[in-house]
């Protein structure tokens, strides 16, 4: 087996994940929100891939293929949601849309 | 075999009853129908048990799930084929109450009294932890929808109180059963040893406590026996009450030696202060319930002070009691609900002499009263005695106690029977309000006699509740 | 011998139960009719048990027949057995024969009552548990016979039960009984520990091996019930208000039978007694005492059947005292010559009574001498037995006593001689003062209208039918001779029957007979003169009227007890409501509500809604998480 080590891609799959759980954390937007939602599910994606090329069997690959689909689903939900809020003018801000408060 | 009749007849009689659109009075006559074909097979059951050999007869076990360690056993045991035999007949009454009373909606009540007829049974016969609470539960689900529909106007907070009791006992008994069948590998009572958790003792402990009720966990009591339809009433104190007395005697002092040995000062001090409060309560109880509700009380605290004083005299008079106490309560519950027919209350300031030109009321209530306050002479009586000199074994103050109880016993009955029937016609009772009919008759006089009859002998129960006559060994022998 | 003895228990039985199951079916005169044979029929089952006995040899005179195991658990086995003994067949003729005699006068008392029917069943059910009492083979039995006779008072006391007045007073004496019986069931529950058997001959055999203390408490058990029972101080309250009840019903159960039930006992279980001698002089002292008090307060009594009622506790206090000093035989034979001459007062009271359409009371009262010549020479009887004159039966069985007393010596003796004697000044005192003052002196006018518990009897003119006039006269004829079956110096043959089963502790020598006998006339015909004069004068005899107003109100022992035990009981009753059932039982569940919706209110504060912080409280989490992963590998 040639190329960077395992422990690269992790890296690099930790510094992703911690991108993307920054941005789900400080910014309002629910756009950038979502986007940094992808980032972390990549991240993820990443490590696993990383894993299936250590141990040299497909079950991460697969499990890969699966978060990608998941992905996808949860953007087109996660967008139609934000097209409906622009729609109704809603403001485009996860801290107002707080219907949920207990 | 018969245990499983005994358990499956009303079970199958109560679908029936639901299933078939009879006309109103079709279905509560074949409702009685079969809660009397039920006393009959009980009746068979005692011909064919062996009261000398005394062990689990009748019975039937199989696998349920296998890999859980649960099955299917029930059969019975002296002590619960009587108190069995209790639940069968004040279950017949019950329903020939309900038949002549003509209960609305009467498709739906005639099958949960059945249904809760076989639950009771099921509780009794049952020898597999998870049957038991599977059992022990399906009792209360008919009791739920029973008082809650038909009971009273107070009916919905009777309900949610006596809920949340024994939601709160049952829930415990849960974790109890779980972590009991967990550590020994089998839920089966046939097949598991003793236990010496104090935690998982108490689970079962507290859940027949409320069953019972003991004190302090009686907060159910008033309202769901004011509220219940009077003989749901009947059932619940004459019968229902008893699977407290079996779990204690099936579960708790077979399975938990070690835990009743330490945890029994503080039994003995429950029952005990059960009875004198719940004496001193319905010594000045308003109404006929009341009295009749809190006098239960003082009854079942009595039992458990028989059942924890653990030798023989004590084991053999909480049995005999048990069966007399159901057939007293039940003959109570009924007579009140036929006074509170005629005059539509049951508050004493409203009532009194009712003995003139009634006699069979007036002779009834007597002879109830008398045995429900334990004149000497009566099965009550027999029981009460038994209690006192097994209390004695564990402390002469248990003994005095019993006694102070059977003056306050005397004081509250005889304060019901003169309210209800002597001195002046009180403002509720009607002129022409009638003696006892036919049927109220035809349902009072068998119960009446059973009582009458377990007076003239009661050794017939006493004497063959458990293996070879020897209560206490055969419970510290786990009963095998 | 046995064969008649359960002959004699179960007529009556048979009889009460025929009459409550035939109900409507007969008329009252029919249920009359069977239970007044139904106990002639156990009178002549007692006879023949009786007769077996007397021929059989004196050490083969007791003899123990079980029916079946009435009561078994574990090693305890109860039979339901009778013991036929010389003391349990004198006790069954006594009680057969006088409560026969007693219900066929209740036919002609009783005519035309609403509830004839239900008034025999009762009686018919009395003389049942009379005659289980009495012949009962073991404790336990004995305390089912003690308790029955208990309900059945309380039925007859309460039997006009539209009565407020009836009512209580039946309730209060079940009330004391039970307390009497609750104490009674101590002491056998003690003996089913101690000794493991209840039958008399193995329970007596194991007296001996008891420790001290098991046997005073076991004595004092059985005392209990035997004061509440006999209406000794203190337990004697429910006596006097028993007298609600029809007459007939004081002359068997308030007079001749039950109320006697206590000295019973003492006889009967003097092993146990022998055994705790302080017990058993306690109970010569409190019958002293009852005596003396009762007598006391007869002196002020209005009514009619009152008076008799406390001459009855106070001839019972004399019976105590004989049985707490061992002169078992002297006692037993009180309680029968009491029977006779006692049932015999209330019966022709009960004519008197009956005469007057219900009237009670002796102010109200007087010159009926005239009117019921019959009714006033068998009253006259009865009252001069009741004094102790010679040569009634009273005069003989009395002064037995008071000579067993004189015997026994020392200070307990002589205190107890002292009180004795007192007595029978008091009891001449009081017994003549109600005959003068019923049937002596000027006739008064009959109240306008019936009216007292009784007036439901119409006024017969004369002095009642047959029924109830043959049952006077034999009891009369038995007031005067029945005290010839003991005279000191002759011949003893009842004490001396009795005595085969209680061998007697004292037993007084004819001299000292004879000189008590003449100190305990002089007093009683001094009291009669007291009486007398006192009549004459239109006084009464305790002229102190802060002392009449004490004695009316009985000393206030009423009033005491209510103090004592009712209202305390009430208060603890209504105290227990208030403050615990209440507020921390019934509304507990509320607590519980209330208290999950509080807590849920904090805790939904968490749910701020905003979906950043949720973010960094899960991250947070999982850091923490990690952390200690890391940390606990």
């Amino acid at each position: 087996m040639s190329g960077p080590g395992v422990g690269w891609y992790l890296l690099v799959s930790a510094a992703l994940f911690g991108t993307g759980a920054l941005g789900v954390m400080l910014r309002r937007s629910p756009l950038i929100v979502l986007l940094s939602l992808e980032i972390m599910l990549n991240a993820a994606n990443l490590a696993l891939i990383a894993f299936a090329r250590q141990l040299g069997d497909a079950d991460g690959q697969v499990f890969a293929l699966a978060v990608m689909a998941v992905a996808a689903s949860e953007v087109a939900i996660g967008l139609g949601l934000i097209v409906a809020m622009a729609r109704r003018d809603l403001p485009l801000d996860v801290d107002r849309a707080s219907a949920l408060r207990g | 075999m018969l245990a499983t009749t005994l358990i499956v007849l009303p079970l199958a009689g109560a679908l029936l009853v639901a299933l078939f659109p009879l006309p109103r009075l079709a279905t509560a006559g074949l409702a009685f129908l079969v809660a009397l074909l039920e006393v009959g097979v009980w009746i068979v059951a005692v011909t064919r048990f062996d009261f000398d050999e005394g062990t689990l007869q009748l019975g039937t076990t199989r696998e349920w799930v296998e890999s859980l360690g649960i099955s299917y056993a029930v059969g019975f045991y002296g002590f619960s084929l009587w108190l069995a035999g209790a639940a069968v007949v004040v279950g017949a009454a019950a329903a020939g109450y309900a038949l002549f009373v003509g209960r609305e909606r009467p498709r739906a009540y005639h099958a949960l009294l059945l249904f809760l007829t076989g639950a009771v049974v099921a509780t009794f016969a049952a020898q597999d932890l998870i049957l038991f609470y599977a059992a022990f539960e399906a009792m209360l689900i008919p009791l739920y929808v029973l008082v809650g529909v038909w009971g009273g106007p107070r009916r919905t907070a009777a309900t949610l109180t006596f809920v949340v009791y024994t939601m709160a006992g049952s829930l415990l008994m849960l974790a109890a059963v779980v972590a009991f069948g967990v550590t020994q590998g089998t839920f089966s009572l046939l097949e598991a040893g003793t236990s010496g958790n104090a935690w998982i003792f108490l689970g079962f402990a507290v859940a027949f406590a409320v069953k019972a009720p003991l004190f302090p966990f009686h907060g159910w009591l008033p309202l769901a026996y004011r509220e219940a339809p009077v003989e749901v009433a009947a059932v619940l104190s004459a019968v229902v009450s008893k699977a407290a007395v079996y779990g204690f005697l099936r579960i708790a002092l077979p399975v938990f030696p070690e835990p009743v040995e330490d945890l029994t000062p503080l039994l003995l001090a429950l029952a005990a202060a059960g009875l004198v409060y719940g004496s001193v309560l319905a010594f000045r109880a308003p109404d006929l319930r009341g009295i009749v509700a809190y006098s239960s009380m003082a009854q079942m605290g009595l039992i458990t002070l028989g059942v924890f004083a653990f030798n023989d005299l004590g084991l053999d008079g909480a049995v005999l009691q048990s069966v007399a106490h159901a057939l007293v309560s039940a003959s109570m519950f009924l007579l009140v609900g036929m006074v509170e027919r005629r005059c539509v209350t049951g508050e004493l300031a409203l009532l009194g002499g009712m003995a003139r030109g009634r006699p069979a009321l007036a002779t009834l209530l007597l002879v109830a009263g008398m045995v429900a306050l334990a004149v000497p002479g009566s099965a009550t009586f027999a029981g009460e005695f038994l209690i006192m000199a097994g209390a004695y074994g564990e402390g002469w103050g248990y003994a005095a106690l019993v006694a102070l109880g059977i003056v306050l016993a005397a004081m509250y009955v005889l304060r019901l029977i003169s309210a209800v029937l002597h001195e002046s016609r009180g403002a509720a009772v009607r002129e022409e309000a009638l003696d006892l009919r036919p049927g109220e008759l035809a349902l009072l006089l068998p119960l009446v006699a059973c009582l009458l009859g377990l007076s003239a002998w009661p050794a017939l129960v006493s004497q063959s509740s458990f293996p070879g006559d020897e209560p206490a060994r055969a419970l510290e022998e786990g009963l095998r | 011998m046995v064969a008649g003895a359960w002959f004699c228990l179960l007529a009556p039985l048979a009889g009460s139960l025929a009459i409550a199951l035939a109900g409507q079916r007969i008329s009252g005169r029919q249920a009359g009719w069977i239970s007044t044979l139904t106990t002639f029929a156990a009178f002549a089952g007692a006879t023949v048990s009786f007769l077996d006995l007397w021929a059989a040899e004196p050490e083969r005179r007791e003899e123990l027949s079980t029916a079946y195991t009435w009561l078994a658990a574990g090693d305890l086995r109860v039979g339901l057995e009778i013991l036929v003994d010389p003391l349990s067949a004198a006790m069954m003729l006594i009680v057969s024969g006088v409560g026969g005699l007693i219900v066929w006068y209740s036919m002609g008392y009783m005519a035309g009552d609403d509830e004839e029917r239900r008034y025999f069943a009762y009686m018919s059910l009395f003389v049942f548990a009379m005659l289980l009492l009495v012949e009962a083979g073991n404790v336990l039995l004995l305390l089912v016979g003690w308790g029955l006779v208990g309900l059945a008072s309380y039925l007859l006391i309460g039997f006009w039960h539209h009565r407020p007045q009836a009512v209580a007073a039946a309730k209060k004496a079940f009330v004391m009984n039970a307390a009497g019986d609750a104490t009674f069931a101590l002491a056998v529950v003690l003996l089913v520990w101690e000794t493991g058997a209840l039958d008399y001959p193995s329970v007596f055999a194991d007296v001996g091996g008891l420790s001290d203390t098991v046997v005073t408490l076991v004595a004092l058990g059985l005392l209990g019930g035997a004061l509440a029972k006999s209406a000794q101080v203190p337990l004697h309250t429910w006596l006097p208000d028993a007298m609600e009840g029809p007459t007939p019903v004081s002359a068997l159960i308030h007079a001749a039978t039950m109320v006697t039930a206590g000295v019973y006992l003492l006889v009967r279980a003097h092993p146990v007694y022998e055994a705790a001698a302080d017990v058993q002089h306690l109970a010569a002292v409190l019958g002293a005492v009852t005596l003396l008090l009762a007598g006391l307060v007869a002196l002020v009594q209005w009514d009619i059947k009152r008076v008799i009622a406390y001459s009855t506790m106070s001839q019972i206090g004399y019976m105590f005292l004989a049985a707490g000093i061992g002169a078992y035989g002297v006692a037993i034979f009180h309680l029968m010559t009491h029977a006779f001459f006692k049932a015999l007062l209330f019966l022709a009271a009960g004519v008197v009574i009956h005469r007057l359409a219900g009237e009670q009371d002796i102010r109200r009262m007087g010159g009926l001498r005239a009117e019921l010549p019959r009714t006033h020479l068998a009253f006259l009887v009865g009252t001069a037995a009741l004094a102790g004159l010679p040569p009634l039966a009273g005069f003989w069985s009395k002064d037995a006593i008071l000579a067993s007393a004189l015997e026994l010596g020392g200070g307990l003796g002589a205190a107890l001689l002292a009180a004795g004697l007192l007595g029978t000044l008091l009891t001449g005192a009081y017994a003549f003062r109600l005959y003068f003052a019923v049937f002596h002196g000027e006739r008064r006018e009959l109240a306008p209208e019936p009216h007292g518990p009784e007036a439901a009897h119409v006024p017969e003119h004369g002095e009642g039918p047959l029924s109830m006039l043959v049952p006077v006269g034999v009891l009369t004829v038995l007031a005067a001779v029945g005290g010839l079956l003991s005279v000191p110096g002759l011949w003893h043959p009842f004490t001396h029957w009795v005595g085969e089963v209680a061998e007697p502790l004292v037993e007084a020598s004819a001299r000292q007979e004879y000189g008590t006998s003449a100190a305990a006339v002089a007093l009683a015909l001094l009291g009669l003169a007291l009486a007398r004069a006192a009549f004459l004068r239109g006084r009464e005899l305790v002229a102190l009227p802060a002392a009449w107003t004490l004695l009316e109100r009985k000393l206030y022992f009423d009033e005491l007890y209510d103090a004592l035990f009712y209202r305390p009981a009430a208060a603890l009753s209504a105290l227990l409501r208030r403050e615990v059932e209440e507020p921390v039982i019934e509304r507990s569940l509320d607590g519980i509500g209330s208290g999950t919706v509080q807590v849920g209110g904090e805790v939904a504060r968490v749910q701020s809604g905003l979906v950043r912080s949720y973010a960094l409280t899960i991250a947070a989490a999982v850091l923490v998480l990690v952390v200690v992963f890391v940390a606990v590998r």
